[in-house]
């Protein structure tokens, strides 16, 4: 049995993203550790920001020298912002065609199916390496009903440089926690996507974000402007190979729904498990609008993660759907958060959580209601399964109601896989194995059926692999 | 007297924004007049008094503390853990260690209520609190009931409806081995009052400690209680009723302390807020590793009836073991139009519509106390609280 538990955790999933192609130093410009305005100007002019973009970094740089480090969430003690490189990426271009991407890149990229899923299932799709995305295209289709989807360096110099002006970090403002600042002192890559009104995707954009760097910091910035009566799905994949230092991802994603469109954001993230995952999440929806987020998150040394949603308009809706598993060496802190702002605004939190060895999941959320929403709707379901007593399972939901006309609730519930459940399916001929992959299998059920089709399948093989290490 | 003190801690924090980690007192001029426990009545054979100081009732209560200690077995602390600032307390209370800081300053003598072994009480004891305007008091108490001992307490804080004054009381229960306590507390201050509830207890072996609270009047209360499942089977039942309407404000943290095994929490918090009521309840049930067995069950409803109140819930489950059912609900929202539909088809205005769900929910909780008296002046009260004979 130990040897089976051994070899198990030797297959963990976040070690199925875990190999590293040889690469050349020389092929790569890394700016040395740590956070200065030196290194931060540095950054500013290798990626030849306008003026405005570079006082923007500075005046970051200075709000994060102030901002003190949050009391409340896991400890980041073990993280020294001095040996990190806030900036790695190749000495090649981004490109267009598959084809033309380095070698070295490009394997990383096939292992972890890329360009497969493109073929396959996909309109659009950005890979990033390490700082800078190195490939970039949007099916010709997409393209043609005025879709535009392109890395953020190009849409800040390109024909939609004034609306990225207008809306960049108007949602998250550096002033909002120490890594907001952070980013935008030092944020590089990511996409911007702009849906015309109207226009309907009918299959997922993508982007995939790769940090191969050992002792690195990703900080991808994602703006999407889903417009008037729009419709979108924007899927994230995220993931890195294991180093025995530290490496910092704190990316910053801004989105904006306006009235009536609907956008779906999915993001699968399997970090390596020495990763601080310190990214913001944030979405504001106009009248009739509505966001939805799957998210499931299973890598990570420690993870703060919570979008937030805000119901601006009257009759906008939000939905979140969310898995954490929480393993050996994890400390993941995960929910989200909804401001009610318009009146007949309605959300949906619906979050699972799962914690072994040791590992540590705390499910965090905020729901506040204002004045003026009136007839707010609000539900909040928690449920988390405890498979040890070594591990922790927290939940820590606050509510925040300012108004007579709101109906909200909230209901949470911990417990471990029911005996009863396993005898019933080992009657059945189920090993107990077996049963009890089966019922945590169930129990993310409501989530992976939520997920694409691939993401679902790698979801319960992890849950499956993870669990025959329970045995 | 200057009251500065930080309060009411949540056990693991969370968003600083949402300003529920912990509540703040933050009073002037406050004039104490009396720092002895009013006459109890109702003193059966069995129980005995004495007053002592408050660090008599630390060594008295050391030995709990130093087993609450022992039998933390705990691998891992939540994520923004705060237990640390009342680490020092020997008995933990809803406040925490602020509050014992406060009483000690203010010398303030405890009176220790204790039942003799096997005795079971039925007659309840009673501790009235008649306030008049602008007086001050802080009061300590300490209910021991030894093993298999039964008691119930009831305290009642009245004063006249538009009184000022201060209202700052303590309460601590040790339930030995098989005891049973019933602390009943219901507070009818007047409305410019500023009061300060502050609970904790201890319960071994198969022990059950009730609290139920009624709390109605007063301009500022701050209360809660810290209950330490320390023995097996051991049981801590919650039930809270609150109305808090004007510009009242109430600020609540109850935790549950599961160290034991088969131990079990049954929290409810019921309560309605009008006009500009402020309210923060903080709910707290922690399964600490080796509670196994145990359950736990925390439900809050809040009834909104006023256009500028302001209602802040935060229920939390800590856990660190794998046998437990955990549960906790919230429920907040205004009157059902259905309800208010069904009532007013019948001839009924929406105001007493009103008058009547008030009166409902907090029945639910009123019917726990063992005084029809004391349960009959809640009533008295609830018209002129809701304005219907004003």
């Amino acid at each position: 049995m130990e040897n089976k538990n051994k070899l198990v955790e030797d297959m963990e999933l976040s070690n199925m993203y875990d190999f590293k192609d040889e690469e050349s130093e020389e092929h790569f410009v890394r700016e040395k550790e740590g956070i200065t305005e030196e290194i931060v100007r540095r950054i500013s002019e290798e990626k030849n920001d306008p003026e405005w973009m570079r006082d923007f970094r500075l005046k970051c740089l200075e709000i994060y020298n102030k901002t003190p480090m949050p009391n409340w969430g896991p400890s980041i003690e073990g993280l020294d912002m001095d040996k990190i490189a806030t900036y790695v990426r190749s000495k090649s271009d981004m490109k267009g065609d598959w084809k033309d991407v380095p070698k070295d890149i490009k394997n990383t990229f096939e292992r972890l199916g890329i360009p497969q899923a493109e073929r396959e299932s996909l309109a659009g799709v950005g890979a990033q390496y390490d700082s800078e995305l190195v490939y970039h295209n949007v099916k010709d289709e997409v393209a043609e009903q005025g879709v535009v989807y392109t890395d953020m360096e190009s849409a800040l110099k390109g024909p939609y440089a004034d609306m990225v002006k207008e809306y960049f970090m108007k949602l998250v403002p550096p002033t909002d926690h120490k890594f907001a600042a952070l980013h935008g002192a030092v944020w590089s890559g990511g996409s911007f996507v702009y849906v015309p009104k109207g226009v309907k995707v009918d299959i997922p954009l993508q982007s995939y974000f790769r940090l191969n760097a050992a002792g690195a910091g990703q900080f991808e910035h994602t703006l999407i402007i889903v417009d008037e009566g729009a419709d979108l799905h924007f899927i994230e994949g995220c993931s890195a190979p294991k180093y025995n230092v530290a490496n910092l991802h704190a990316g910053c994603v801004e989105l904006f729904v306006k009235k009536d469109a609907k956008l779906r954001y999915s993001t699968v993230e399997n970090w390596s498990k020495n990763m601080y995952n310190l990214n913001t999440k944030r979405a504001k929806v106009e009248e009739n609008g509505v966001m939805e987020w799957v998210s499931g998150s299973f890598g990570s040394h420690v993870s703060y993660l919570y979008p937030m949603t805000i119901l601006k308009g009257a009759n906008s809706t939000m939905n979140y759907t969310g898995i954490t598993f929480s393993g050996k060496g994890q400390n993941l802190d995960t929910g989200a958060k909804v401001i009610h702002q318009g009146p007949n605004t309605s959300s949906i939190i619906n979050a699972k959580s799962i914690a072994k060895d040791g590992g540590i999941g705390t499910f965090r959320s905020s729901v506040t209601v204002l004045k003026n929403a009136k007839k707010a709707k609000s539900t909040v379901d928690c449920q988390s399964l405890m498979l040890d007593s070594i591990s922790r399972s927290d939940t820590i939901p606050g509510i925040d109601v300012r108004t007579n006309d709101a109906d909200i609730g909230h209901e949470a519930k911990i417990g471990r896989i029911s005996d009863e459940a396993v005898f019933y399916l080992m009657s059945r001929g189920l090993s107990e194995e077996n049963a009890r992959a089966t019922i945590v299998s169930g129990f993310a059920d409501p989530v992976s059926k939520e997920l694409p089709l691939e993401y679902a399948v790698e979801m319960n093989n992890l849950i499956k692999l993870e669990m025959d290490g329970n045995m | 007297m200057e009251i500065n003190m930080k309060v009411n801690v949540l056990p693991a924090a969370t968003y600083n924004w949402l300003k529920m980690n912990e509540g703040e007192i933050k009073e002037k001029n406050i004039v104490i007049t009396n720092t002895k426990t009013p006459e109890i009545r109702g003193i059966s054979d069995g129980v005995s008094l004495k007053k002592v100081s408050f660090d008599e009732v630390e060594k008295i209560m050391t030995p709990y503390f130093d087993e609450a200690k022992e039998k933390y077995q705990d691998v891992s602390k939540s994520n923004g853990d705060m237990y640390y600032k009342n680490e020092a307390q020997v008995i933990k209370t809803g406040l925490g260690i602020e509050s014992d800081k406060m009483f000690r300053k203010l010398g303030v003598e405890t009176q220790v209520i204790t039942i003799e072994e096997n005795k079971k009480i039925k007659r309840p004891l009673i501790i009235s609190f008649e306030q008049k305007n602008k007086e001050g008091f802080a009061t300590s108490q300490l209910i021991h009931a030894k093993a298999n001992s039964e008691i119930i307490v009831i305290m009642e804080y009245n004063s006249e409806v538009n009184d000022e004054g201060f209202n700052a009381i303590t309460t601590r229960v040790l339930a030995d081995e098989g005891a049973k306590v019933t602390l009943v507390k219901v507070q009818l201050l007047g409305n410019k009052v500023i009061h300060i509830d502050d609970i904790g207890s201890y319960c071994k072996d198969k022990s059950k400690f009730k609290l139920i609270q009624m709390e109605i009047g007063a301009q500022k209360t701050w209360t809660g209680a810290y209950t330490t499942l320390l023995g097996d089977e051991s049981i801590f039942e919650n039930k809270v009723g609150y109305f808090q309407k004007d510009n009242q404000k109430l600020d609540m943290n109850y935790i549950s302390d599961h160290r034991a095994k088969k131990t079990r929490a049954d929290m409810v918090y019921r309560g309605i807020l009008k006009d500009s009521a402020n309210k923060v309840w903080r709910g707290t049930i922690d399964f600490h590793r080796g509670s196994s067995g145990s359950v736990g069950d925390e439900q809050e409803d809040t009834l909104i009836l006023g256009e500028d109140i302001v209602n802040r819930t935060i229920p939390l489950i800590l856990c660190q073991e794998e046998d437990v059912d955990g549960r906790h609900g919230a429920s907040i929202g205004q009157l059902g139009e259905e309800e208010l539909f069904y009532m007013q088809s019948r001839g009924i205005s929406k105001e007493r519509a009103e008058e009547m769900m008030i009166k409902a929910r907090l029945d639910s909780i009123a019917r726990e106390i063992p005084s029809k008296e004391i349960a009959g002046k809640i009533e008295g009260r609830l018209p002129l609280a809701s304005g219907a004979q004003q």
